[in-house]
């Protein structure tokens, strides 16, 4: 059975949406923002694959193989830089990061 | 992969090579040698661009050296080049030490290298992000200054926010099509109305990479924090980057007409709220993010009109843009002592006591006021003319209404320069190498203010074929 590309996409749209609304709404937590993120990106691998099976070319399945790559490192990176803040400021609340203003 | 083809990806390779040389050599020489090692494969680099011809036919999956490519690589390879030279002595006042610096910068030239030559839109998307990556780091090196690490969280969480954006329009657009190739972006039957979102999510994506209004608030943060010649690399290449991602997805898929209001809109709210909130600015590098945001709505006024013309504005203005600003920036960035010196009030007097440096700076303001003879007198004429020609009149009035309103705060610095009595802190004494580099763009700007023939020349050749 296969399952049409518009079920897909409108799962997928759904998904994009909770990640995005995570990031908005908890946007006092680093870690919250993050896990926001992953999700919207897991929302663009499942479109990806649901086009690839939509036109029977591996394409889209490459690219979101890629794409989990590019979410790791940048993962990495992002708790690398909390974890530097947090030794500066003892805190991952964004509310506190505001020496800037203008 | 034959012969040919590895000549004509050259620049890529010497570019990676160096990256590599310079992380792994690094620990055992001298940061003034591994800086000057990366100055000079970035600049060969850039060399090996102008002199391979361009072929269209993809030699390797998704890469291939293209005419953009030609135009576009020299650009990014000068601007690493004049950014590691100016960014030197900066780093020692400012105890950014290692070779990681460097390494970091020509990895993110190497990113900015692989983009031109893309095609396709996952060779597009990663070099894209991979010049985010990279400028997430250098963003936050200075340690010394609690701003930076600050500026580059707030930078990694907008652009993962951004990437994500963009890389959910692209996969609409795969959806749709069925195709990741850049020439082949059109949609069957049945599929538009997908292929419409994912355009629509990748304008908003390109949005915050070009820090246009409604999603240009991360800009004035992230170049306070940043140490200031990596703000001038980020204002120019990354910009640069973004807009050439945009004409190459534009420029290759037939015009579509739904895309007109959103462009803009984007590019109205831009040219407006970037120059009037740049008004009343009391910092210098936050004066100059809001003028980045002005003129990626003159870009964008020039990319919305679809044309040959519109697209050569695009170009010859980036190329114009990335020369006037690393001028301000290397400025900024030179005059800075242990502190970042901000506050526009702090620049009083240095065009006397700091006659080089200043004078620069005062260059830098009036190119960006768009004062003849200078570059961005040049720069802005050929935006506005090609809007004008294709079809958009109004917008392009009200472009140049707001430029010249904007003649007020860059000749507030100017006058800081020159008019007022100097203060207590004097900057220290300026190095060969930020000397050299600013010497070098200032030039760059004067010589393509007066003859900018060769450059035009170069921008329609950069079309011929792409």
């Amino acid at each position: 059975m296969t399952i049409p590309l518009f079920h897909v996409l409108i799962l997928a749209a759904l998904l994009f949406a909770m990640g995005l609304a995570c990031t908005i709404a908890w946007r006092a937590n680093v870690i919250m923002m993050l896990i926001g993120i992953e999700i919207m990106l897991n929302a663009v691998m499942l479109t990806l694959v649901g086009g690839s099976s939509q036109w029977g070319m591996a394409d889209g399945q490459i690219f979101s193989l890629m794409l989990m790559a590019l979410t790791s490192s940048e993962v990495s990176l992002a708790l690398a830089m909390v974890v530097y803040l947090h030794r500066r400021r003892q805190s991952v609340d964004t509310d506190d990061f505001n020496s800037m203003k203008g | 992969m034959t012969f040919s083809d590895a000549i004509s990806l050259l620049p890529l390779i010497i570019v990676g090579v160096a990256s590599l040389l310079v992380l792994l050599a690094g620990p055992f020489c001298q940061v003034r040698v591994v800086t000057v090692v990366g100055a000079a494969a970035a600049l060969a680099a850039g060399f090996c661009a102008a002199a391979v011809s361009p072929v269209n036919s993809a030699g390797l999956p998704g890469l291939a050296f293209t005419p953009l490519a030609r135009y576009l690589i020299p650009v990014f390879c000068v601007a690493a080049a004049l950014t590691l030279l100016l960014s030197h002595g900066y780093n020692l006042r400012h105890e950014i030490r290692g070779e990681e610096y460097p390494a970091t910068v020509i990895f993110c030239l190497f990113a900015l290298c692989v983009l031109p030559c893309a095609t396709n839109m996952l060779t597009l998307f990663l070099a894209l992000e991979a010049v985010a990556f990279s400028f997430y780091v250098l963003v936050a090196m200075d340690l010394g200054r609690a701003e930076s690490a600050e500026a580059g969280l707030k930078y990694l969480l907008i652009g993962a926010v951004a990437a994500a954006v963009t890389a959910f329009g692209l996969a609409l657009i795969y959806a749709g099509t069925g195709t990741l190739a850049l020439g082949a972006l059109t949609a069957p039957a049945g599929f538009h109305s997908i292929l419409t979102a994912g355009w629509g999510f990748v304008l908003i994506g390109i949005a915050f990479k070009l820090s246009l209004v409604p999603a240009h608030l991360w800009t004035p943060d992230v170049y306070q924090g940043a140490p200031a010649p990596v703000a001038g690399l980020l204002s120019t290449t990354s910009k640069f980057a973004g807009a050439a991602f945009l004409l190459m997805l534009l420029a290759f898929a037939p015009p579509r007409a739904e895309l007109h209001l959103p462009l803009y809109l984007l590019s109205l709210l831009s040219m407006g709220l970037g120059n009037l909130a740049a008004l009343r600015q009391t910092n210098l590098k936050r004066m100059l993010a809001y003028s980045s945001i002005a003129h990626m709505g003159y870009l964008t006024l020039a990319l919305m009109t679809g044309t040959r013309d519109g697209y050569s504005a695009v170009l010859l203005y980036g190329a114009i843009y990335t020369v006037m600003n690393l001028a301000a920036f290397g400025a900024v960035a030179s005059l800075s002592a242990n502190g970042e010196r901000g506050a526009i009030t702090d620049f009083a007097g240095l065009g006397f006591s700091a006659p080089l440096r200043g004078g620069v700076l005062a260059l830098a303001m009036l190119s960006l006021a768009g004062i003849p003879p200078t570059a961005g007198f040049i720069g802005k004429f050929f935006v506005f003319y090609s809007a004008i020609r294709g079809g958009e009149i109004v917008l392009a009035v009200i472009g140049i209404l707001f430029a010249a309103i904007s003649a007020y705060f860059y000749l507030r610095v100017v006058v800081q320069l020159y008019m007022r009595p100097a203060g207590a802190n004097l900057p220290k004494p300026c190095s060969r190498a930020e000397s050299f580099a600013l010497v070098c763009t200032s030039l760059g700007i004067v010589v393509i203010g007066i003859y900018p023939t060769p450059l035009l020349r170069l921008v329609e050749s950069a079309l011929a074929l792409g």
